[in-house]
């Protein structure tokens, strides 16, 4: 039976609402915008009307997310009406059983879903690929992953210390969206790579921790620059690395075209990076220092003798590939995982979605 | 007057009747369910030894979820309930 909460109440005209939502403990910590009437109708009917159809429960709370509910959090974290979509697509696909939102929210990692979008619907909200893409100064990027957040702190219940049990955290904790920059990528997109057209728009989440800078100034050739994004990979202090899974590679504009330059393409770049990085046993076993390591976190057809070469993912297929930033600099970004816990998800906007079974297996992959 | 929103979205919840009281465990069957979490096995073949040393179970069954983070597969955790009748489980992390 549910308990029903009332959606909303009237409080005086002389409440400093900022610090009213703050006091009910409805913030990320950064003041909200104070939702009205106008403003959550807007964008209820943005998201398709009929304010009480539910959208999703998010766990680890299993809160359930209306649309009026999803619109009031929105208009918090300062998002414009034509957002909707895009927030509405990442949340049902975060909350897609193979995703594991629960192990997501809940884990002493400081993981934090990456959301990537592909096609119209990023130019068309404004969204920011090129310059400076993680981070501040894009109202679009900021307020989408804001609302993210915010709907996993308030309808998931991710409070920190309580269900959220982050040892760290990170920065992503507060927004982590961007777009690929299709505009200027000598690449195909990504969504174009997993079969979809070029004119369709979908939202890509991974679990994910920072972004890692890989700086190259030097090479002038594609296996260079990789060499320089194969060692950002290959140390065994990063989820992807001890718990396998998949993880986030970003081309920077410059090092993209360098590679593109000698004709590879995104397969050679992920199947090279694949190839290439990794570590051996006995790192990941501490040379069985402290006991013997098999690793139940790997998969069980790696071999674990001590000089077995063990790669960073499972096949060239979980490095999922970007091209983001802006035209100048000689930087591009690695981006680890969660660990073979969490898998991604790929999601047309418009779409109906996969119906999937319960994923318990890792058998519903990406 | 102006009009505030709560942002939480309700919670449904069911009410569940707790599992009667184990008196003895002679003679009873126990689960293990290692959730396959770093050290778990560890842990519980430790306490599967000791509780084996100091009681006489009808029988005891070893199991494991495919991952530590997801939920446990429906129908593993009906087989167990067939199987059992008190089950042990831990996290070792």
């Amino acid at each position: 039976m549910a308990a029903v909460l009332s959606s909303h109440s009237r409080v005086s005209d002389d409440t400093d609402l900022v610090e009213y939502y703050y006091e009910q403990g409805y913030s990320d910590g950064l003041p909200v915008v104070p939702p009205t009437p106008e403003k959550v109708a807007a964008m209820v009917a943005a998201l398709g009307g009929d304010p009480e159809h539910v959208e999703a429960r998010v766990p680890p709370r299993w809160g359930v997310l209306t649309r009026e509910v999803l619109a009031v959090n929105m208009v918090m974290a300062g998002c414009l009406p034509r957002y909707a979509r895009i927030v509405r697509a990442a949340i049902l696909a975060l909350c897609e059983p193979a995703f594991n939102l629960n192990g997501v929210q809940a884990t002493t990692h400081m993981a934090s879903p990456l959301l990537i979008v592909n096609g119209p619907a990023a130019r068309e909200a404004g969204m920011n690929g090129g310059c400076n893409a993680f981070g501040s100064g894009n109202r679009a990027n900021a307020t989408i992953g804001r609302a993210i957040r915010l709907v996993m702190l308030n309808v998931g219940g991710g409070w920190p210390g309580e269900l959220d049990k982050s040892t760290l955290g990170s920065p992503a904790k507060y927004t982590y969206a961007v777009c690929e920059n299709e505009a200027q990528s000598p690449l195909a997109p990504y969504h174009v790579e997993k079969g979809f057209d070029a004119s369709d728009s979908t939202v890509f989440v991974i679990a994910a921790e920072p972004t890692h800078s890989v700086v190259n100034h030097v090479a002038n050739d594609a296996e260079g620059i990789l060499d320089s994004m194969v060692s950002a990979m290959s140390t065994f202090a990063h989820n992807t690395a001890v718990a396998s899974g998949h993880c986030t590679v970003v081309l920077g504009l410059e090092h993209a075209i360098t590679i593109a330059k000698q004709g590879w393409k995104r397969a050679d770049v992920r199947n090279y990076l694949w190839m290439n990085a990794g570590n051996k046993f006995r790192q990941l076993a501490f040379e069985h220092r402290y006991g013997k390591v098999y690793n139940r976190f790997l998969p069980v057809w790696y071999k674990r003798d001590l000089d077995s070469r063990i790669p960073i993912t499972p096949g060239p297929d979980n490095i999922h590939l970007f091209v983001i930033g802006g035209e100048a600099g000689r930087f591009s970004a690695f981006i680890p995982g969660w660990g073979h816990m969490s898998n991604p998800v790929l999601r047309e906007i418009e779409g109906k979605g996969k119906k999937e079974p319960v994923c318990v297996d890792g058998t519903c992959f990406l | 007057m102006k009009t505030v929103y709560d942002p939480r979205g309700a919670v449904g919840t069911d009410t569940k009747a707790r599992a009667a009281r184990i008196g003895s465990l002679d003679g009873l069957r126990l689960g293990i369910l290692d959730n396959t979490k770093w050290n778990a096995n560890k842990l519980l073949r430790q306490v599967r030894d000791d509780l084996q040393s100091a009681h006489r179970f009808k029988s005891v069954n070893y199991y494991r979820k495919e991952s530590f983070s997801r939920f446990a597969d429906p129908k593993l955790v009906e087989q167990i309930r067939a199987e059992n009748d008190i089950v042990l489980t831990a996290i070792g992390d």
